[in-house]
C-alpha cells in the first residue's frame, strides 16, 4: 500500500484584512507523526480548518492521496479518512459518552463496513481508557476525560490521518503522559497523526517531523532536533537571548 | 439554557424524549415502564373521552387539539431536536390543506388519496422553506418563515377560482371505510385521535433511533458532527421535511374537519400560536406538544376568556414559562416528578 499523503500547495486564507495563511506549501506523510508548531496566531488551527473543509481557502490546493479535496464539504473529507479533533468543544456535551462515540461510528469512513479496527463504540472507549464510563453524560466529565473522549469520537470515524488540535492543552503531567502513550500507538495501527501543540516535551517525544509556521508561512521543516536548532525557529518561536 | 439545565434535561428520568437508555444493542430499545404507563393512560382517556358526554363544543375542541398537536409534533422535532424555531408552520399546514381542497375541487379526489399528496407536498414545501436556515440562523430565520406565511396568504387570496380567493374552498365529508360515517363528530374525533397516536409513536421512534441521535449531535455540536462525516445540511433539510409531513397531515385533517378553508387560517398569527404552544408545552418532553395544544385550545373555554383576554393570558403565560420553566410546562412537571421520585428514594434509604 502506498503511504497516504496530504499535499498542500500555495494555501492562502484571509479573514477580511487578516491573512491567516499566506501561501503554505507542505506535504504531510500520512503514516508518521507530524508536528505543527508555531506561536499563537501563526495559522496552525486555520490550516486544520481549511484542510478539513471547515473553512474554504482563499487560494491554493489541497490533495489527499492524489484526490483534490479543496472544494469538498467537511463531511466528505471526513469520510475520506481525514478526521480532526477540536481545541474546545470536543464532544456533544448532552449525549452520553457511548452515544458520542456511536455518532462517529455511524457516520465515519467505513459506514457499513465490517472491516474496522474497533467493532463497537465500547471498544473505542476501552482503547482510549474510558471503559466503564459509557453511561456518563459527556458534559459532566472531567477535562482530562473530555480530551480522551474527543479523540475517541474522532477514532470512531475510522481515520487514516488524525489531525489533533492541541490535545494536551489543559492536561496534567500524568494525563499528558497517557496521551503521549496513546499517540505513539497510532502509527503502529496504520493511523497517521498530524499534531498541533505547545507542549514541546510531548511534541519532541512523539513527532518524527516538524513543520514550523509563523505569520501564516512555513519557516522551517524537518527532523525535530534539526528544526529546533534552526536560528529562525529559535528567534520567532522560542525567543532569543538578548 | 445553561449547561446545567441541559444536563438535567438530558439525565432526567421519566417522560422526556431525550432520556436515551444507552447500552442496549437493539436499534430501538424498549421504552421505560413509566413511558408505557403514561401512554396507556393517555390512550384510555382519549378513547373514553366521547363517552363522558363532552357535548358538541368540547368534542370540537378536542378534535382541534388533536390535529393541532399533530402539527406541533412536527414543529417539536424541528425545534426540540434540530434547534430551529419557525413561525411558518401554519403555512405548511396550509400547503397540506389546500392540496387536499384543490384536489377535491379540481379532480374530485377524496381524503384518502389526497392524504399522501398533502403530506408529500407539505414536506417538500417545508424543505424548501428550510433552505435559508442553512445560511441564516435564529431570529433572522424566524423572520423568513414569517414572510413565507404572509406571502402564502397573499398568493392564496389572489389565486382566483383555483384557490377560491378570499372566500376559500369547500370539501365534502370523508368517505369512511366499512360504511363509517365520518361526517359524525364522534367518528371524526376517533380518526383524528388515531392520527395523533400515530404521530406520537412516530415521534418517539424518530427521536430514539440513530437518526434522532444524529439530529441531536448536530444540535449539540455542528462542527464536530461535520468533522466525523455527518452531512449536516442534508439532515437539517431532512428534519424540516419531516416536520412538514406532520404539518401536512394536520392540514388535511383540519380541512376535512372544518369542511371549509380560507387563507387567514394559515397566516402568521396561527403560526405564532403554534410556536407559542410548543414553547408553552415544551418541545422535548414526549407529551409536551400535546399538553401545549390542550392548554391553548381549552384555556379560553374553560377560563371563560374572550379572544382579547385569552391573547393577554397567552402572552403573560408565555413570558412566565420562558422565565420560570424554560423546558415548558411539561418540563416543569417532569422536574417536579423527578424531585418527588428523588425524595422518595432518599426517604427509602432513610
Amino acid at each position: 500500500m502506498v503511504a497516504a499523503r496530504l499535499e498542500i500547495t500555495g494555501l492562502r486564507k484571509k479573514f477580511g484584512g487578516v491573512v491567516a495563511l499566506a501561501g503554505v506549501d507542505v506535504s504531510i506523510d500520512g503514516s508518521g507523526i507530524t508536528g505543527i508548531i508555531g506561536p499563537n496566531g501563526s495559522g496552525k488551527t486555520t490550516l486544520f480548518n481549511v484542510v478539513t473543509g471547515a473553512h474554504k481557502p482563499t487560494a491554493g490546493r489541497v490533495t489527499w492521496n492524489g484526490q483534490d479535496i479543496t472544494a469538498l464539504p467537511a463531511y466528505r473529507i471526513a469520510r475520506l479518512g481525514l478526521v480532526r479533533t477540536f481545541q474546545q468543544a470536543m464532544s456533544y456535551p448532552g449525549l452520553s459518552v457511548r452515544d458520542n462515540v456511536s455518532i462517529g461510528f455511524e457516520h465515519g469512513r467505513s459506514i457499513g463496513s465490517t472491516d474496522r479496527r474497533w467493532r463497537s463504540p465500547d471498544e473505542v472507549l476501552a482503547f482510549v481508557g474510558l471503559d466503564g464510563l459509557g453511561e456518563e453524560v459527556a458534559g459532566s466529565m472531567s477535562f482530562g476525560n473530555l480530551r480522551r473522549l474527543g479523540i475517541a469520537v474522532a477514532l470512531a470515524a475510522d481515520p487514516v490521518l488524525l489531525l489533533l488540535d492541541e490535545p494536551a492543552a489543559g492536561l496534567s503531567d500524568s494525563e499528558a503522559g497517557d496521551l503521549r502513550e496513546l499517540i505513539l500507538r497510532f502509527p503502529k495501527m496504520g493511523i497517521g497523526v498530524c499534531l498541533i501543540d505547545h507542549d514541546m516535551a510531548l511534541m519532541g517525544a512523539v513527532c518524527d517531523h516538524f513543520i514550523v509556521l509563523n505569520f501564516g508561512t512555513k519557516i522551517a521543516e524537518g527532523a525535530p532536533a534539526e528544526v529546533l536548532q534552526n536560528a529562525k525557529v529559535l528567534e520567532v518561536y522560542l525567543g532569543v537571548d538578548l | 439554557m445553561s449547561a446545567d439545565q441541559r444536563r438535567d434535561a438530558v439525565t432526567a428520568p421519566g417522560f422526556s424524549l431525550n432520556t436515551r437508555k444507552t447500552g442496549s444493542s437493539g436499534w430501538l430499545e424498549r421504552p421505560p415502564l413509566d413511558h408505557i404507563v403514561m401512554g396507556v393512560a393517555i390512550l384510555a382517556f382519549l378513547i373514553a373521552f366521547p363517552f363522558f358526554n363532552p357535548g358538541y363544543r368540547f368534542l370540537s375542541l378536542a378534535i382541534t387539539t388533536g390535529f393541532t398537536a399533530i402539527a406541533l409534533y412536527g414543529l417539536a422535532l424541528q425545534f426540540g431536536q434540530a434547534g430551529i424555531m419557525s413561525v411558518g408552520h401554519a403555512g405548511i399546514m396550509g400547503i397540506g390543506g389546500y392540496t387536499a381542497a384543490i384536489l377535491a375541487n379540481q379532480l374530485g379526489i377524496g381524503f384518502w388519496l389526497a392524504l399522501p399528496a398533502s403530506i408529500l407536498l407539505s414536506a417538500l414545501a417545508a424543505g424548501l422553506v428550510g433552505l435559508p436556515s442553512l445560511r441564516v440562523g435564529g431570529q433572522h430565520y424566524i423572520i423568513i418563515t414569517f414572510c413565507f406565511c404572509a406571502l402564502l396568504v397573499i398568493a392564496l387570496t389572489n389565486g382566483g377560482d383555483f384557490t377560491g380567493a378570499a372566500t376559500g374552498l369547500d370539501v365534502g365529508p370523508i368517505a369512511g371505510p366499512f360504511g363509517i360515517n365520518l361526517a359524525k363528530l364522534r367518528n371524526m374525533y376517533y380518526l383524528v385521535m388515531l392520527a395523533l397516536v400515530v404521530s406520537l409513536v412516530l415521534t418517539y421512534v424518530i427521536v430514539h433511533s440513530p437518526y434522532g441521535r444524529t439530529l441531536w449531535a448536530i444540535r449539540e455540536n455542528e462542527p464536530l458532527a461535520r468533522a466525523v462525516g455527518i452531512n449536516t445540511n442534508f439532515h437539517k433539510i431532512g428534519v424540516f421535511a419531516l416536520s412538514g409531513a406532520f404539518a401536512g397531515a394536520a392540514g388535511i385533517l383540519q380541512t376535512y374537519y372544518l369542511r371549509h378553508i380560507s387563507p387567514p387560517l394559515y397566516g402568521a398569527f396561527p403560526s405564532l400560536y403554534l410556536a407559542l404552544m410548543v414553547m408553552l408545552g415544551g418541545a422535548r418532553p414526549l407529551y409536551g406538544p400535546l399538553l401545549g395544544a390542550i392548554i391553548v385550545t381549552f384555556l379560553p373555554e374553560v377560563g371563560g376568556l374572550d379572544p382579547i383576554d385569552s391573547r393577554i393570558a397567552y402572552g403573560v403565560g408565555l413570558l412566565l414559562v420562558i422565565l420560570l420553566l424554560p423546558a415548558g410546562v411539561s418540563g416543569g412537571l417532569l422536574g417536579l416528578y423527578r424531585s418527588m421520585i428523588g425524595r422518595q428514594r432518599r426517604a427509602e434509604k432513610g
